[in-house]
């Protein structure tokens, strides 16, 4: 009973703040409203006895991308006026969209596949099962090449944004520090006879 | 705690795999030694890495199904055959890039990227599972945003970069969505296994399936720039590096389709009459949008764009006919058209003037002239692409066409047929411009020997598939083991 109190206050919430993110027109309220979803969504693993990535959603999530998020939000001079301007042009075929969506996916959700008899509830798991221990043998074994394509996937991340973002450019001055390093006295400073 | 116990999976049909993702990081670490005028050597270190993956993938063996790493991989026929088509594509794509690139920065991660793209392809092609499609297509999809906004100081690169990568990623929630769907009803993400659970699904279910369905072949339809899903396509192919251009319009769409061919016929076979109906409409409106918009475009890489929505749009008729013949159409397009849009960018990468490669349409005029082997060149490849007889794109068409009607969709093939007639006009008008013109701009032509060894081996694989198209038929033919 209680659990289902939780999970209703949590799914809700989390609903709640997921409207707000696409609804408030300042990007910086939109940000916390994210993070509060987040929130909500770890609270749903919580109670799926999944903490361990209901705590990865916390640290990394909130932790790290939306803080990220934050800063590039504060940096980008973002001008609110300008970004309502295509609003109401968009508004009516953009609203049939998400209307025809919406109904669509209450249609699917409702048939009845994903009903609690269709789907049958696996339990709460043993206090002696452990979560990241089963995760890490699970992503090492059957899921082993997909965590290597991962891992590739995230160096070419790097790579990318490396190439994207570091170049030379001509108009700036730039110290060059080994060549500050190696400078000697004598090729600075001349002794000259009086 | 016990200690874990598990049988080593079976890494031999991954080497080819293994091999290009070591060569992507060599590539990567390599650059950094190298002084700025050998640079190159990273490009034909790529072009390399293309042949040996090649020779492993024959080597390993085309004929048998091989399924690995606890069924997250799997080798057959016609995973091998696309990684084939994939390895030319990339291989063409480099050598077009050696001279293209050569005065930008950070030369070493252009090709890295490319072989880290050529890998994403790979994975796809052997995906039986959405699992792995996912992963391999972020991977392939992440690497062409990169090198699409390579050109850093370009506005226009940055622009395509920026909307192809917001669109992408759209896409590819769209996928998610609809895979999360396909779960849903099933509980597995393996395509054999999605298969036989829709097989004994309820009619409750259909509803679910169905979104689903749209969804995936939605987020499938971007990645191959199937219209209405193209709008990134015209912008993404102008404002790139021309050769990663002329790589898009082949690599990615191979991978892609292949894949989209796996899901359909190992996943959703049980919705093959709402897939074709989608299909159809889509392969209408791509043959119409690409055909019809190509005609008003100056700029020849915008309508290399519009051209390869068209082509995938007669691709469909394949797919849609769902049949062994269909497939195999699908594979021979394919492996035509990978030749005749090689070949047609290695011209504009050819033609080049500081900074603008041969773009406009009226940069062509009077080619002939100037260099007549060129012209004759480029008059191949686009008689090819607009099909006119005996040339290997006619041959491509002709047996997309053939599998359709055979499949019953005679007014689709009809449609189809018409729309040929109208692109064979904005290829033609091409030609005219190269043959009928006055030179209007003179233009420095790169000279290096790769570059113009790649124009005379596709423009003779035009013509000879073309006068004897029966040996590729074949070869796609026998290449099906594995899907039907």
């Amino acid at each position: 009973m209680l659990e289902l109190a939780f999970f209703y206050m949590f799914a809700g919430l989390a609903v709640v703040s997921a409207l707000g993110v696409v609804l408030t027109s300042n990007t910086i309220h939109s940000v916390m409203f994210l993070i509060f979803c987040f929130f909500n969504a770890a609270g749903l693993f919580f109670l799926l006895d999944a903490e361990f990535i209901g705590i990865i959603l916390i640290l990394i999530y909130v932790g790290a991308v939306m803080v990220l998020f934050m800063f590039v939000v504060m940096m980008l001079e973002v001008n609110f006026a300008k970004l309502r301007e295509g609003m109401l042009q968009y508004l009516p075929l953009g609203g049939m969209i998400a209307l025809a969506l919406f109904i669509e996916i209450i249609a699917a959700t409702g048939s009845g596949v994903f009903s609690p008899e269709g789907i049958p509830d696996p339990g709460h798991a043993a206090q002696s099962v452990n979560n990241t221990v089963e995760i890490g043998k699970l992503l090492y074994t059957r899921y082993l090449l997909g965590f290597e394509i991962a891992a590739i996937i995230l160096l070419v991340a790097l790579v990318g944004s490396i190439v994207l973002t570091l170049r030379t450019r001509k108009d700036v001055k730039y110290q060059n520090i080994s060549r500050q390093v190696n400078v000697r006295p004598e090729d600075r400073m001349h002794k000259v006879k009086m | 705690m016990t200690p874990l116990n598990f049988p080593l999976p079976n890494v031999v049909p991954l080497i080819p795999e293994m091999f290009v993702a070591v060569m992507g990081m060599g590539v990567l670490m390599l650059d950094l030694f190298l002084p700025k005028e050998r640079k190159v050597i990273g490009g034909y270190l790529a072009i390399l890495t293309c042949i040996i993956a090649g020779l492993l993938t024959v080597q390993i063996g085309m004929a048998e199904t091989v399924s690995a790493f606890y069924g997250f991989f799997v080798q057959d026929p016609f995973s091998s055959y696309a990684k084939l088509l994939i390895y030319a594509g990339t291989a063409l794509a480099v050598i077009l890039s050696l001279d293209y690139i050569k005065n930008e920065f950070g030369v070493g991660e252009y090709y890295s990227l490319m072989l880290f793209a050529m890998l994403g392809m790979m994975i796809m092609a052997s995906a039986p599972n959405f699992v792995t499609l996912y992963l391999g297509l972020e991977l392939m999809a992440l690497c062409t945003y990169v090198l699409v906004g390579f050109q850093r100081d370009v506005l226009r690169s940055s622009e395509a970069a920026l909307k192809y990568f917001i669109l992408g990623s759209l896409a590819s929630g769209i996928l998610l969505y609809g895979i999360s769907f396909l779960y849903g009803v099933s509980g597995s993400f393996d395509f054999a296994t999605i298969g036989a659970a829709i097989e004994h699904s309820g009619s409750g279910a259909h509803f679910a399936l169905l979104l689903g369905l749209v969804f995936v072949l939605a987020g499938l339809a971007f990645k191959i720039s199937l219209a209405p899903f193209h709008m990134w396509t015209p912008d993404a192919y102008e404002g790139a590096p021309t050769p990663i251009t002329a790589f898009m319009s082949v690599a990615p769409k191979v991978a892609g389709l292949v894949i989209l061919i796996r899901v359909l016929a190992d996943a959703l076979p049980a919705l093959n009459v709402e897939y074709v109906t989608i299909f159809s409409w889509l392969a209408v409106i791509s043959m119409a949008v690409g055909n019809l918009a190509a005609i008003a475009q100056r700029n020849i890489k915008r309508m290399l764009a519009y051209s390869t929505i068209g082509h995938i749009g007669f691709i469909m008729l394949g797919v849609i006919a769902g049949t062994a013949d269909g497939y195999a159409g699908v594979l021979v397009y394919m492996t035509i058209y990978l030749f005749m849009s090689m070949g047609a960018f290695a011209v504009i990468v050819l033609m080049n003037r500081e900074g603008i490669q041969g773009e406009l349409l009226d940069d062509f005029a009077g080619l002939s002239k100037v260099r007549p082997g060129y012209a004759l060149a480029m008059g191949l490849y686009l008689f090819s692409l607009a099909g006119i007889p005996f040339l290997g794109g006619f041959w491509a068409k002709y047996v997309v066409f053939m599998a359709a009607i055979e499949a019953g969709h005679l007014y689709l093939a009809i449609i189809a047929l018409l729309f040929s007639v109208v692109g064979a006009f904005y290829y033609i008008r091409v030609v005219k411009y190269i043959y009928f013109d006055e030179t209007r701009v003179a233009f420095e032509f790169v000279e290096n020997r790769l570059m113009q060894a790649t124009v005379a081996v596709t423009a003779v694989a035009v013509v000879a598939i073309g006068l004897y198209p029966q040996p590729v038929i074949n070869i796609c033919k026998a290449a099906l083991g594995g899907i039907i």
